[in-house]
């Protein structure tokens, strides 16, 4: 499988009142192409921040990308002008945000906001553009395309207009869809059905997606690769599978014990105690440690580099070290551990334990 | 991220003790409302360069008729119409203080040497009753600022009242209500002014009701519509379970949020009531002598513009500079105050 | 089933805007329901099904336009004195969704919390009202230190939490939580709801809990009520409703919930609901009707035959 972006060492800050703050420190990943993966985490742990400075959308006055590239189609994105930038934006690489009522411009029908990229980037004519459009909302499931090319948003539901707002971003049959909790503020069954109809698109159009949420159960449904932040890093990476099944560091497995699903018993809900750290002063050594039960010292001195689970799954945590003692996960991933034994055949909890060469750096596949 | 290989020991993998109260800590220091906002106000040049000016203008209207040796409404008709002569700055040729004045075929005499005043300074000169303008213009600022405030804190205590109670009990009442404030909006402010001013015979006091009577509709107005934006907020329906009785909800939930356009919203009819009251006084249904206020010492320096433009134009510039410091302070106050502009 | 205290009875609850005009909006339309003492009701359903206005109703934020709540049997509605407001005031209590909304944002956190001590008079000096907010600063996990601070200092939990604290100062029996945890973290969302689990323990109250993530509501309830435009389509226990949900929209619903687990999700089949699909004559009494015991389904005489066949294979 190719590479189709690559993220390097990011490292971005803003300028705030109370002084810079360290939003990401440290951040890589590739993604591949025709693949969706999934970045979770909580408010504050820089999975918008990434996103947005792929997509150059992070505010000018107070932010800035203190070092690192994000390669894309041989050009390093960080070093572009706006002007460049702007031939990249809706064309090759493309973004849905979270909420559908303030995506769509009010006073423009929907057919012109449709065609407006169209226009923009492939310099087609307004007919074209327009029987285009029209093709792009049956693509959608939007019955009666031709009457509703000519309405406005508030004329369309919500699950309606997250939709419209697909069929925007894929107008240009993108290479990247980066889409920022795209159903978080939608009903179940709507949810439901933009996440089907995002899959269904995806092989359509072959186009790679980056999908943030901090649903898991929203990962589990589409993503084939999960990273999972943590306070401006990437704390684990690897397949749906390897995450959900064989997590290895102490978030992941505060994330997934703390959801309950129809097994949970009555046994109390596993929480993380305390809250994200301030990343104003970010804490010395492992970011997670105060909230860490299986915290040892040496995550209160040095940050932990990836450590290799196998060739595509990589947990930052000090736990995967020769020396460190065996820990018991909590029930509900002791549990999801023996799943795994049945379906893999890796032995649970068992990692490869061999540190990668630089510190945070993904061994390459 | 520190890339150093530090020797790893094996009693570093040892568990942590976690002091689970830290986890909960606040590090940054608790700053309220006004310490918040005063903060931001300071980054903005121009608000913090008015707001030093109008104070010093604040300090010269009490001050200034203090310092100079004539009283504000001492006639000296020997010593009228006298240019501007200040001790010092007189022998700096381009600056107006040379006490000189042009006559139409632009021979330049001294006025004070023709007048055998040689003796005396007045400092912004003298009217045509020989009255030292510059006491006279420091005291009309004190009348002139005088009102603007009685008159926008009137405005103000009355549309907060009328909108908070507008807005909270809603429903038909507020529709009355509403109506009510259209009407009087409709009817131009000029001649409800004119008419009362009629009435009353001219004074501060008459100027000051003239001046409230319309003025609080765009007070009342905004403080409605916060309230009914308040109205439906989860801190307000908490208070309201809790069993907080309405006086409580509107004093001590919604107005103390609404602070910040409520100052916004007088600090901007200051400059307002200055110039409405100036405007009267111009039209000559202001105060009358030997009362000054800004509006009529123009009114009195605009009949002499051609031959002795100085009357008119330091009162003109007084009016123009705290309206304009008003203004720029109203604005830095805005962006300050403003939620939706936090970091 | 043990025969178990009855703390509220809603009896044909109705909630209309605008009623008579072309615009009206039957936000809650005719629904039964009671409350036992001491369980964790849950009451689920998607947006504008009237869940939320149901609760604000019983706690009587809005008039009902129709029927009644009976807590205690006592009706919450109708014409009542400010002492009797007040004493239902104290009775029962709402945790709200937005924590950024929900706190007051010019008051300390102790003046928050106390806020319900000092309407009621229930502390006789000063120092008793600090140690009051204290104590239940500690008792949601906050550090004393913070009842100085202002609401904008605090993460989203906290501020839940502290919401949870302001509720608790009048020492109420019944608490409505309305979406307590749809606006936090997942990982903040299980803090909040074991902090609420261990407070009914602790205290023995009585939850009606309000949310559409079915996960969560499934965990904490005892019980739970499915609602669907305004209507209760299902009503039993939270296993029962997991197991065997009858209303096609409560099967809807289930099969869209996606869950933290690859493997099902990609041999999950969703099911979708349309109103239509039940065919129903115009001379058909749609009736809320027990299939079961303690299982409730709004249908039909015709699907209520049908259910009771179902239910006994």
């Amino acid at each position: 499988m190719d590479k189709i972006l690559q993220v390097k060492d990011l490292n971005i800050s803003f300028h705030t009142f109370s002084g810079e703050v360290k939003a990401i420190r440290g951040v890589n990943f590739d993604l591949y192409n025709g693949e969706t993966l999934a970045i979770v985490g909580e408010s504050g742990s820089g999975k918008s921040v990434t996103t947005k400075a792929i997509m150059r959308l992070l505010p000018e006055h107070n932010s800035e990308i203190k070092s690192g590239e994000i390669l894309f189609d041989g050009k390093d994105l960080t070093k572009l002008t706006d002007k460049q930038m702007q031939k990249i934006r809706g064309h090759d690489i493309s973004m849905i945000f979270q909420d559908p009522m303030t995506s769509l411009n009010p006073t423009m029908k929907i057919g012109n906001q449709i065609m407006e990229p169209l226009i923009k980037h492939q310099n087609m004519s307004k007919h074209s553009a327009k029987e285009r459009a029209i093709e792009l909302l049956k693509l959608v499931g939007i019955p009666k395309p031709e009457i509703r090319i000519n309405q406005y948003p508030h004329q369309f539901s919500g699950g309606m207009r997250q939709r419209v707002v697909i069929a925007i971003a894929l107008a240009c049959n993108p290479k990247i869809l980066i889409a920022d909790e795209p159903t978080t503020a939608l009903d179940v069954t709507i949810q439901a059905q933009i996440l089907e109809l995002m899959k269904d698109l995806q092989k359509k159009i072959d186009t790679s997606i980056i999908f943030i949420t901090h649903d898991l159960g929203v990962v589990a449904n589409v993503a084939d690769r999960v990273a999972v932040m943590y306070g401006g890093k990437i704390v684990e990476i690897g397949t749906a599978d390897e995450i959900f099944y064989n997590p290895q560091h102490p978030y992941t497995w505060g994330l997934i014990s703390s959801m309950p699903d129809m097994d949970t018993e009555d046994e109390e809900l596993y929480s993380i105690p305390g809250t994200p750290p301030d990343l104003l002063d970010p804490p010395k050594g492992d970011a997670f440690a105060p909230r860490n039960p299986y915290a040892m010292k040496i995550d209160l001195e040095q940050e932990p580099p990836f450590f290799k689970v196998s060739d595509t799954h990589y947990a930052a945590t000090w736990l995967l070290h020769p020396d460190a003692p065996k820990v018991e996960p909590p029930e509900a991933v002791k549990r999801r551990q023996s799943q795994y034994v049945g379906t893999v055949g890796v032995a649970s909890g068992a990692a490869k334990l061999e540190k990668s060469q630089s510190p945070g750096i993904k061994e390459g596949k | 991220m520190s890339n150093k290989e530090i020797t790893i020991s094996k009693d570093m993998f040892a568990p942590a003790h976690i002091d689970p109260s830290k986890s909960e800590k606040i590090s940054k220091t608790s700053l309220n409302f006004w310490q918040d906002s005063w903060l931001r106000v300071r980054k903005n040049k121009g608000a913090v360069v008015s707001l030093v000016i109008l104070v010093i203008m604040i300090i010269m209207a009490f001050v200034g008729p203090l310092i100079t040796p004539y009283a504000y409404d001492d006639q000296n008709t020997k010593h009228n119409n006298l240019p501007p002569r200040i001790q010092g700055l007189e022998n700096v040729d381009w600056l107006p203080f040379d006490g000189t004045l042009t006559r139409r075929n632009g021979d330049v005499y001294n006025a004070y040497e023709v007048k055998k005043a040689e003796d005396s300074y007045y400092w912004f000169g003298t009217d045509n009753l020989g009255r030292d303008q510059f006491a006279r213009v420091w005291k009309g600022t004190q009348v002139s600022l005088f009102i603007a405030f009685m008159a926008a804190l009137i405005d103000m205590l009355i549309g907060v009242a009328y909108g908070a109670i507008s807005g909270f009990i809603g429903g038909r009442t507020d529709g009355i209500m509403q109506r009510i404030i259209e009407v009087i909006v409709g009817i131009p402010n000029l001649i409800v002014v004119v008419l009362l001013m009629l009435v009353l015979k001219p004074g501060i006091i008459p100027i000051i009701i003239a001046l409230t009577i319309t003025g609080w509709t765009s007070m009342a107005r905004v403080v409605r519509a916060q309230v009914l934006k308040f109205k439906g907020q989860e801190f307000v329906l908490a208070a309201k379970t809790l069993g907080a009785p309405n006086s409580s909800i509107i004093f001590k939930h919604m107005i103390p949020n609404m602070f910040g356009v409520i100052i916004i919203n007088t600090m901007f009819s200051i400059p307002n009531a200055i110039f409405f009251e100036a405007f009267l006084s111009f039209i000559g249904l202001g105060l009358q002598e030997p009362h000054a206020s800004l509006g009529t010492l123009v009114n009195s320096g605009f009949k002499s513009m051609i031959a002795f433009p100085y009357q008119m134009i330091i009162p003109s510039i007084m009016i123009a500079l705290i309206m304009v410091c008003f203004n720029l302070v109203a604005d830095g106050l805005r962006d300050a105050l403003d939620p939706k502009m936090r970091d | 089933m043990a025969q178990r205290e009855k703390l509220l009875e809603i009896k044909n609850l109705k909630q209309y805007f605008n009623e008579g005009k072309p615009n009206e909006v039957k936000a809650v339309d005719n629904v039964s329901f009671d409350i036992y003492k001491g369980e964790v009701m849950g009451l689920v359903g998607e947006s504008g099904c009237g869940k939320s206005t149901t609760g604000r109703t019983i706690i009587r934020l809005y008039d009902a336009t129709g029927g009644e709540v009976l807590y205690d049997g006592v009706n919450v509605h109708g014409k009542k004195s400010k002492k009797q407001l007040k004493d239902f005031n104290r009775k029962m209590q709402m945790i709200f969704q937005d924590p950024y909304a929900s706190l007051n944002p010019r008051l300390k956190i102790a003046d928050v919390i106390a806020e319900g001590i000092d309407i009621h008079g229930l502390a006789k000096s000063k120092e008793e009202r600090m140690e009051r907010v204290y104590e239940l600063l500690e008792t949601v996990g906050l550090n004393r230190e913070h009842a100085n601070r202002y609401p904008h200092e605090f993460s989203g939990g906290q501020r839940q939490r502290i919401g949870i604290a302001r509720a608790l100062a009048v020492q109420p029996e019944f608490i409505i939580a309305d979406e307590p945890i749809s606006a936090l973290d997942v990982s903040i969302q299980a803090q909040v709801v074991n902090l609420m689990k261990k407070l009914q323990k602790d205290k023995g109250l009585t939850y009606l809990f309000i949310a559409h993530d079915l996960s969560m509501v499934k965990y904490i309830s005892d019980r739970i009520g499915v609602m669907y435009f305004g209507k209760m389509v299902e009503l039993t226990t939270a296993e029962e409703l997991y197991k065997n949900p009858l209303h096609p929209y409560t099967q809807s619903l289930l099969s869209a919930i996606p869950a933290p687990d690859p493997i099902s999700e990609r041999t999950r089949k969703r099911k979708s609901y349309d109103p239509a699909s039940h065919h129903y004559d115009d001379n058909e009494v749609i009736e809320f009707r027990e299939i079961t015991p303690g299982h409730f389904v709004l249908c039909s005489e015709k699907e209520f035959n049908q259910y009771k066949a179902q239910s006994k294979q």
